[in-house]
């Protein structure tokens, strides 16, 4: 498995199967980035209530997650007063009012174990619509006072900053031919910091492949933010901190499936850069197993084999000199 | 095998031979101690010159004699921070394993990477040949191990950073074929380079 799938494998697995046969669940569960679920049955078993408690829940709200999930979710939201306590999210699904045929189930399904990423997606979402009034009024100014607009440059949205984790976070911000994404990581092991050196910088050769020409433009650069946010307050300078900036071109996000595919991909870029960091040490780790059984088994050669006590057909021992 | 391995290996596979003259020997210091005379250096006259086979700056042998010890040091080849990990990471991996290697050091002298100390009783049980072997093999094996290790690395980052931007850059079905291709690269890398290794099996 290469790519990290943005949907829930639980949610997925555990509504197919009660889709098919109701019966009482309680179960918690977490996804990446300390998202909790809890997926129950509280009062009969046709009704299920999917909880979702999310660490960047008040970034989130600020954004519009809750209007987005509320369209997203007509007809399975519970309104904030009814959200289960300790979660931010909650949708009831009631099992005798699913659609009938097998592909809505699946899509429904499916729509459901997506919730993180919705969730996440709508700052994204809101920045790709600030581009686009942006890139419009952009273009009307150009007309009128192409001079002023020359000296001052390009215009630019908010700055939208999403703390997905206590120390990380991503960084929004929308202009007029372009969405820039920045994420700050941070590599808690000296090991995972060289490591992660090699994939960022691999991640920045690759685009020079023809096939990959039209992926988003990627930067990095460790110890110093980009200029970007270099302004904001509170940033960590360090070796262990990472900076990787996603430039976002409108072809990214032209038509909606494309968008959301790419918030989806991208949102999960810390969890990807960092398991495949972990991948590589497993890795490594089993072929150094390996090598020191060999160096064993050389060093073990050294060893005389002791001579085994042979006996003759009467019964003496003797031994082989 | 490059040109200045061979005459290298050899000059620490003579080296080795000559000062594993090893023989029993009572310490001189505490009555009824039998210790390593290179460990405990309490007297000046059981312990030989120390000497250093160098190939380069950074890749050299310390053999330190005594009469019933031999410490031997080995500086490893790092060239980079991730040759650096790696050689840190494997031997250090070796060294927590070292009550299975009876000859391995639990720590190394300070300036070298991995040591060893091969006592009078560990000479006369093993034979001495094979010991030097198994030090030479094992010269010959971490360099190669580490460099492997390190292209595999490379190798998985980019594979990781080319199918992770192909999913993100506009969709046709030949990034879908190229992705593809890259999965079977990855399988390819990842199991363990079985020719290489018994290859060198041809010692016993």
């Amino acid at each position: 498995m290469i790519l990290l799938e943005s949907h829930s494998v639980i949610i997925n697995d555990v509504l197919t199967d009660r889709f098919d046969k109701p019966s009482r669940a309680d179960i918690q569960f977490v996804d990446y980035d300390n998202v909790r679920f809890h997926l129950s049955t509280p009062s009969s078993k046709s009704q299920i209530l999917l909880s979702m408690g999310i660490q960047c829940w008040p970034d989130l709200v600020k954004y519009g997650a809750r209007e987005h999930l509320q369209s997203e979710y007509e007809g399975y939201w519970l309104s904030e007063q009814d959200t289960e306590p300790e979660y931010n999210v909650s949708l009831i699904i009631d099992l005798e009012k699913i659609p009938e045929g097998v592909d809505d189930r699946l899509a429904l399904i499916s729509k459901l174990a997506h919730l993180k990423s919705t969730a996440m997606s709508s700052p994204f979402l809101s920045a790709f619509a600030e581009q686009a009034s942006l890139q419009a009024n952009y273009k009307d100014a150009a007309g009128a006072q192409a001079k002023d607009l020359g000296e001052q440059g390009e215009t630019k949205g908010d700055l939208k900053i999403v703390r997905y984790r206590e120390e990380e976070a991503i960084y929004i911000q929308a202009s007029n031919d372009r969405v820039t994404v920045v994420f700050s990581t941070v590599f808690k092991e000296e090991t995972d910091k060289v490591l992660g050196r090699v994939f960022l910088q691999e991640f920045v050769d690759a685009r020079k492949l023809n096939a990959l020409q039209n992926a988003p433009q990627v930067r990095y650069s460790n110890r110093e933010p980009p200029l970007e946010i270099r302004h904001l307050p509170g940033l960590h300078n360090g070796e262990d901190w990472g900076y990787v900036t996603f430039v976002l071109f409108p072809r990214h996000f032209s038509n909606s499936s494309q968008a959301q595919s790419s918030i989806n991909r991208i949102q999960l870029f810390r969890d990807y850069l960092h398991y495949h960091i972990k991948c590589s040490k497993a890795y490594m780790h089993s072929r150094m197993r390996y090598r020191v059984a060999e160096f064993l088994k050389i060093l073990n050669r050294a060893k005389p084999e002791v001579a085994a006590e042979r006996r003759t057909a009467t019964g003496r021992t003797f031994r082989t000199r | 095998m490059s040109n200045t391995l061979r005459p290298y290996l050899n000059a620490v596979r003579a080296t080795l031979t000559a000062a594993l003259t090893l023989e029993n020997f009572s310490s001189q210091v505490v009555e009824r101690h039998n210790k390593p005379e290179v460990e405990v250096q309490t007297s000046p006259e059981a312990l030989l010159k120390p000497l250093i086979v160098s190939r380069n700056e950074s890749e050299r042998v310390l053999i330190e004699p005594s009469v019933n010890a031999i410490r031997l040091s080995i500086s490893i080849k790092q060239a980079d921070e991730i040759e650096k990990i790696l050689c840190h990471k494997f031997t250090r991996f070796m060294m927590m394993r070292a009550e299975g290697f009876v000859i391995l050091r639990r720590k190394p002298i300070p300036g070298y990477d991995i040591s060893f100390l091969i006592t009078n009783f560990h000479s006369e049980s093993m034979l001495k040949h094979k010991l030097v072997d198994f030090i030479i093999q094992f010269m010959e094996d971490v360099d190669k191990e580490i460099s492997e290790m390190k292209l595999s690395l490379n190798a998985r980052a980019r594979i990781v950073a080319e199918s992770y931007l192909s999913t993100v850059s506009a969709f046709s079905t030949r990034e879908y074929d190229y992705n593809l291709a890259n999965l079977t690269n990855l399988a390819r890398v990842r199991k363990p380079r079985l020719d290489v290794i018994s290859g060198h099996s041809k010692l016993g």
